[in-house]
């Protein structure tokens, strides 16, 4: 995975608690943008207040749909996510809109979960399975 | 899917198994989840 360039604008998909944006801001550095995008409140109010607490002035946190980004096309250098793409209903909207905000010559690294083969009906709707 | 939507070059770059030690770690191998680093580029 590469790293992330100084000056780069970044945008991570589903941000919660706002620590890998945080990360991203130290690496793009002050001359460098970091967008984090979630669609909740809790969470954007927590990584609003990590990035306050930690001096960050190069981050800043909005709330979106992963499926409607509030940004211009061909903005942003990288987008990041953690493990969160996998839970959208919709993933080849999602990958479309991540295709008009990337810069041409810009990119996707995430980190997330793949499943081999598919999964019966029973193991779809068996909530046990994949809750703690 | 996502050289669907237009990305190219997209690759697995790395595996890693996400639920090791976890109370979920049974289940994921049972139906085969992989955690995977993913990189593609819009040229």
């Amino acid at each position: 995975m590469g790293a992330l360039e100084n000056g780069a604008t970044v945008i991570d998909i589903g941000s919660g608690g706002g620590m890998d944006c945080l990360l991203a801001a130290k690496q793009v550095g002050p001359n460098g943008t970091v967008i984090g995008i979630d669609m909740t409140d809790a969470m954007l109010e927590r990584s609003g207040g990590a990035a306050r607490a930690a001096g960050f002035v190069n981050v800043r946190f909005e709330k979106a749909d992963m499926t409607r980004l509030p940004l211009a096309d061909d903005s942003v250098d990288v987008v990041i996510s953690n493990g969160v793409i996998n839970l959208a209903p919709d993933k080849e909207a999602v990958f479309a809109e991540l295709f008009r905000v990337v810069k041409p010559g810009g990119r996707l690294q995430f980190a997330d979960i793949i499943m081999k083969s598919d999964l019966s009906e029973d193991a779809r709707n068996n909530t046990d399975l994949w809750t703690g | 899917m996502i050289e669907q939507a237009g990305f190219r070059e997209a690759k697995v770059v790395e595996k890693f198994d996400p639920f090791l030690g976890t109370n979920k770690e049974k289940t994921a191998r049972k139906y085969g989840v992989d955690g995977v680093n993913f990189i593609a580029y819009k040229r």
